[in-house]
Protein backbone atom coordinates (compact mmCIF):
# COMPACT_ATOMS: atom_id res chain seq x y z
CA UNK A 1 0.00 0.00 0.00
CA UNK A 2 1.37 3.38 -0.89
CA UNK A 3 2.29 5.98 1.70
CA UNK A 4 1.69 9.69 1.32
CA UNK A 5 3.77 12.41 2.95
CA UNK A 6 2.23 15.87 2.82
CA UNK A 7 3.56 19.31 3.63
CA UNK A 8 2.13 21.02 6.64
CA UNK A 9 -1.00 22.97 5.88
CA UNK A 10 -0.54 25.56 8.59
CA UNK A 11 3.18 26.30 8.50
CA UNK A 12 3.12 27.88 5.08
CA UNK A 13 6.24 26.03 4.04
CA UNK A 14 6.78 23.40 1.45
CA UNK A 15 7.80 19.87 2.27
CA UNK A 16 11.57 19.89 2.71
CA UNK A 17 13.59 16.73 2.14
CA UNK A 18 17.34 16.41 2.58
CA UNK A 19 19.74 14.19 0.74
CA UNK A 20 22.62 12.08 2.06
CA UNK A 21 26.16 13.36 2.66
CA UNK A 22 26.75 13.56 -1.09
CA UNK A 23 23.85 15.94 -1.41
CA UNK A 24 21.90 13.66 -3.68
CA UNK A 25 18.29 12.86 -2.96
CA UNK A 26 16.96 9.54 -4.18
CA UNK A 27 13.48 8.22 -4.72
CA UNK A 28 12.81 4.55 -5.14
CA UNK A 29 9.64 3.30 -6.70
CA UNK A 30 10.56 -0.18 -5.49
CA UNK A 31 12.77 -1.10 -2.57
CA UNK A 32 16.33 -0.99 -3.85
CA UNK A 33 15.33 -0.54 -7.47
CA UNK A 34 13.98 1.97 -10.00
CA UNK A 35 15.77 4.83 -8.33
CA UNK A 36 15.26 8.42 -9.40
CA UNK A 37 18.07 10.65 -8.11
CA UNK A 38 17.82 14.40 -7.76
CA UNK A 39 21.42 15.61 -8.14
CA UNK A 40 23.22 17.93 -5.79
CA UNK A 41 22.87 21.07 -7.86
CA UNK A 42 21.75 24.60 -7.33
CA UNK A 43 18.76 25.73 -9.28
CA UNK A 44 15.23 24.75 -10.08
CA UNK A 45 14.52 21.16 -10.92
CA UNK A 46 12.45 21.10 -14.07
CA UNK A 47 9.80 18.53 -14.72
CA UNK A 48 7.88 17.87 -17.85
CA UNK A 49 5.05 20.34 -17.86
CA UNK A 50 6.78 23.50 -16.72
CA UNK A 51 9.39 23.84 -19.44
CA UNK A 52 8.09 26.41 -21.95
CA UNK A 53 7.79 25.39 -25.58
CA UNK A 54 6.04 26.90 -28.56
CA UNK A 55 5.62 26.50 -32.28
CA UNK A 56 4.29 29.19 -34.63
CA UNK A 57 3.69 29.71 -38.33
CA UNK A 58 2.83 32.54 -40.73
CA UNK A 59 -0.67 32.97 -42.08
CA UNK A 60 0.23 35.34 -44.91
CA UNK A 61 3.02 36.03 -47.35
CA UNK A 62 5.12 39.11 -46.60
CA UNK A 63 6.83 41.06 -49.37
CA UNK A 64 10.17 42.40 -48.17
CA UNK A 65 12.84 44.83 -49.31
CA UNK A 66 16.21 43.62 -50.49
CA UNK A 67 19.06 43.66 -47.97
CA UNK A 68 16.76 44.62 -45.11
CA UNK A 69 16.55 42.65 -41.87
CA UNK A 70 12.84 42.00 -41.52
CA UNK A 71 11.09 40.40 -38.59
CA UNK A 72 9.19 37.37 -39.78
CA UNK A 73 5.55 37.73 -38.70
CA UNK A 74 4.65 34.41 -37.12
CA UNK A 75 1.05 35.11 -36.20
CA UNK A 76 -0.40 31.64 -35.75
CA UNK A 77 0.39 29.24 -32.93
CA UNK A 78 0.61 25.49 -33.29
CA UNK A 79 1.04 25.30 -29.53
CA UNK A 80 2.35 27.48 -26.72
CA UNK A 81 2.62 25.54 -23.47
CA UNK A 82 3.26 28.51 -21.17
CA UNK A 83 1.57 31.30 -23.14
CA UNK A 84 4.91 32.99 -23.78
CA UNK A 85 4.68 33.64 -27.53
CA UNK A 86 3.01 36.85 -28.67
CA UNK A 87 1.36 36.67 -32.10
CA UNK A 88 1.20 40.48 -32.33
CA UNK A 89 4.85 41.26 -31.65
CA UNK A 90 6.08 37.82 -32.84
CA UNK A 91 8.18 37.52 -29.70
CA UNK A 92 8.88 34.60 -27.41
CA UNK A 93 9.41 35.77 -23.83
CA UNK A 94 9.63 32.67 -21.66
CA UNK A 95 8.74 32.84 -17.98
CA UNK A 96 11.37 30.34 -16.82
CA UNK A 97 15.09 31.17 -16.87
CA UNK A 98 17.21 28.74 -18.79
CA UNK A 99 18.73 27.63 -22.05
CA UNK A 100 16.46 27.32 -25.05
CA UNK A 101 16.83 25.50 -28.33
CA UNK A 102 15.54 27.65 -31.20
CA UNK A 103 14.54 26.34 -34.60
CA UNK A 104 13.37 28.31 -37.61
CA UNK A 105 12.64 27.82 -41.25
CA UNK A 106 11.95 30.57 -43.75
CA UNK A 107 10.36 29.75 -47.07
CA UNK A 108 11.57 32.44 -49.41
CA UNK A 109 11.34 32.88 -53.11
CA UNK A 110 12.11 35.50 -55.68
CA UNK A 111 9.23 36.63 -57.81
CA UNK A 112 11.53 37.92 -60.51
CA UNK A 113 12.80 34.47 -61.29
CA UNK A 114 16.37 35.16 -60.25
CA UNK A 115 17.84 31.67 -60.25
CA UNK A 116 20.06 32.27 -57.26
CA UNK A 117 18.63 33.51 -53.99
CA UNK A 118 20.74 34.36 -51.01
CA UNK A 119 20.17 35.79 -47.60
CA UNK A 120 20.33 35.26 -43.88
CA UNK A 121 18.17 34.05 -41.06
CA UNK A 122 18.93 35.39 -37.62
CA UNK A 123 17.69 34.83 -34.10
CA UNK A 124 17.38 38.23 -32.47
CA UNK A 125 17.72 38.41 -28.70
CA UNK A 126 16.40 41.59 -27.09
CA UNK A 127 16.44 43.41 -30.42
CA UNK A 128 19.93 42.48 -31.59
CA UNK A 129 21.20 39.64 -33.73
CA UNK A 130 22.23 36.71 -31.58
CA UNK A 131 23.13 34.05 -34.17
CA UNK A 132 22.83 34.22 -37.95
CA UNK A 133 23.11 31.68 -40.70
CA UNK A 134 23.70 32.29 -44.39
CA UNK A 135 21.22 30.75 -46.76
CA UNK A 136 21.60 30.13 -50.45
CA UNK A 137 19.10 28.56 -52.78
CA UNK A 138 19.32 27.69 -56.41
CA UNK A 139 16.43 26.42 -58.41
CA UNK A 140 15.91 24.99 -61.84
CA UNK A 141 12.79 25.42 -63.91
CA UNK A 142 10.72 28.36 -65.00
CA UNK A 143 7.51 27.72 -63.11
CA UNK A 144 6.68 26.94 -59.54
CA UNK A 145 5.65 23.43 -60.47
CA UNK A 146 9.12 22.59 -61.70
CA UNK A 147 11.16 24.37 -59.07
CA UNK A 148 13.74 22.24 -57.34
CA UNK A 149 15.71 23.80 -54.55
CA UNK A 150 19.15 23.16 -53.25
CA UNK A 151 20.02 24.60 -49.91
CA UNK A 152 18.15 24.78 -46.66
CA UNK A 153 16.98 28.08 -45.19
CA UNK A 154 16.96 26.79 -41.64
CA UNK A 155 18.13 28.20 -38.34
CA UNK A 156 19.14 26.30 -35.22
CA UNK A 157 20.66 27.88 -32.15
CA UNK A 158 20.90 27.69 -28.39
CA UNK A 159 20.22 30.83 -26.37
CA UNK A 160 20.00 31.76 -22.69
CA UNK A 161 16.89 33.67 -21.63
CA UNK A 162 16.41 35.07 -18.12
CA UNK A 163 12.77 34.09 -17.72
CA UNK A 164 11.45 37.62 -17.30
CA UNK A 165 12.61 40.30 -19.75
CA UNK A 166 14.65 38.43 -22.35
CA UNK A 167 12.90 37.70 -25.63
CA UNK A 168 13.73 36.29 -29.03
CA UNK A 169 12.45 36.93 -32.54
CA UNK A 170 13.31 35.57 -35.96
CA UNK A 171 14.52 37.92 -38.71
CA UNK A 172 15.24 37.27 -42.35
CA UNK A 173 17.32 39.22 -44.84
CA UNK A 174 17.19 38.51 -48.57
CA UNK A 175 20.31 39.83 -50.24
CA UNK A 176 19.67 38.73 -53.81
CA UNK A 177 18.19 41.23 -56.22
CA UNK A 178 14.61 41.33 -57.39
CA UNK A 179 11.24 41.43 -55.69
CA UNK A 180 11.25 38.96 -52.85
CA UNK A 181 8.98 37.65 -50.14
CA UNK A 182 8.74 35.47 -47.08
CA UNK A 183 6.21 32.78 -47.90
CA UNK A 184 3.91 31.37 -45.27
CA UNK A 185 3.97 27.84 -46.61
CA UNK A 186 6.20 25.69 -44.36
CA UNK A 187 7.79 28.63 -42.54
CA UNK A 188 7.96 28.09 -38.80
CA UNK A 189 9.50 29.36 -35.57
CA UNK A 190 9.93 27.11 -32.54
CA UNK A 191 11.75 27.11 -29.22
CA UNK A 192 11.83 24.90 -26.18
CA UNK A 193 13.70 24.80 -22.92
CA UNK A 194 16.51 22.30 -22.65
CA UNK A 195 18.08 23.25 -19.31
CA UNK A 196 17.18 25.49 -16.41
CA UNK A 197 19.48 28.29 -15.36
CA UNK B 1 11.09 52.77 -54.08
CA UNK B 2 12.40 50.95 -51.04
CA UNK B 3 14.86 52.40 -48.54
CA UNK B 4 17.55 50.13 -49.96
CA UNK B 5 16.87 51.45 -53.46
CA UNK B 6 16.93 55.07 -52.28
CA UNK B 7 20.31 54.59 -50.61
CA UNK B 8 21.70 52.85 -53.67
CA UNK B 9 20.50 55.77 -55.78
CA UNK B 10 22.10 58.31 -53.44
CA UNK B 11 25.33 56.35 -53.13
CA UNK B 12 25.80 53.99 -56.09
CA UNK B 13 29.23 53.07 -54.81
CA UNK B 14 27.76 51.28 -51.80
CA UNK B 15 28.02 47.55 -52.29
CA UNK B 16 25.70 44.80 -51.16
CA UNK B 17 28.51 43.64 -48.92
CA UNK B 18 28.33 47.00 -47.16
CA UNK B 19 24.71 46.22 -46.29
CA UNK B 20 25.93 43.12 -44.49
CA UNK B 21 28.86 44.65 -42.67
CA UNK B 22 28.64 48.41 -42.03
CA UNK B 23 25.03 49.31 -42.85
CA UNK B 24 21.98 47.64 -41.35
CA UNK B 25 18.52 48.26 -42.71
CA UNK B 26 15.72 46.85 -40.62
CA UNK B 27 11.97 46.38 -40.58
CA UNK B 28 10.30 45.24 -37.35
CA UNK B 29 7.01 44.29 -39.04
CA UNK B 30 5.21 46.82 -36.87
CA UNK B 31 3.82 48.92 -39.71
CA UNK B 32 6.53 51.59 -39.46
CA UNK B 33 8.46 50.39 -42.47
CA UNK B 34 12.16 50.09 -43.26
CA UNK B 35 14.68 52.18 -41.33
CA UNK B 36 18.43 52.53 -40.88
CA UNK B 37 19.35 50.61 -37.74
CA UNK B 38 23.10 51.01 -38.15
CA UNK B 39 25.30 53.23 -40.32
CA UNK B 40 29.02 52.73 -39.85
CA UNK B 41 30.24 53.34 -43.37
CA UNK B 42 33.85 54.56 -43.14
CA UNK B 43 33.58 57.30 -45.81
CA UNK B 44 29.94 58.05 -46.62
CA UNK B 45 27.71 60.06 -44.33
CA UNK B 46 24.37 58.72 -43.20
CA UNK B 47 21.64 60.06 -45.50
CA UNK B 48 19.33 62.66 -44.02
CA UNK B 49 15.57 62.29 -43.82
CA UNK B 50 15.30 64.96 -46.50
CA UNK B 51 17.47 62.97 -48.85
CA UNK B 52 15.42 59.86 -48.25
CA UNK B 53 12.03 61.55 -48.53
Amino acid sequence: MASIISAGTTSGTALNMSGDTSGNLAFQTQAGANTITVPNVTGTAMVSGNMPAFSATMSNQLNVSQSTWTKIPFDTKDFDTATCFNTSTYRFTPNVAGYYQVNGFMNFNNNSGNPVQTGFISVYKNGSAWKSVFIGLQYNGSSSSTVTYTGSPTMSSLVYLNGSTDYIELYGNLTSSGQAAFYNGNSFFQAYMVRSA
Amino acid sequence: MTLYEKIKTLHPEITDHDFITVITLQNDSDGKGDYIAKWEHPTLARPTQEQLA
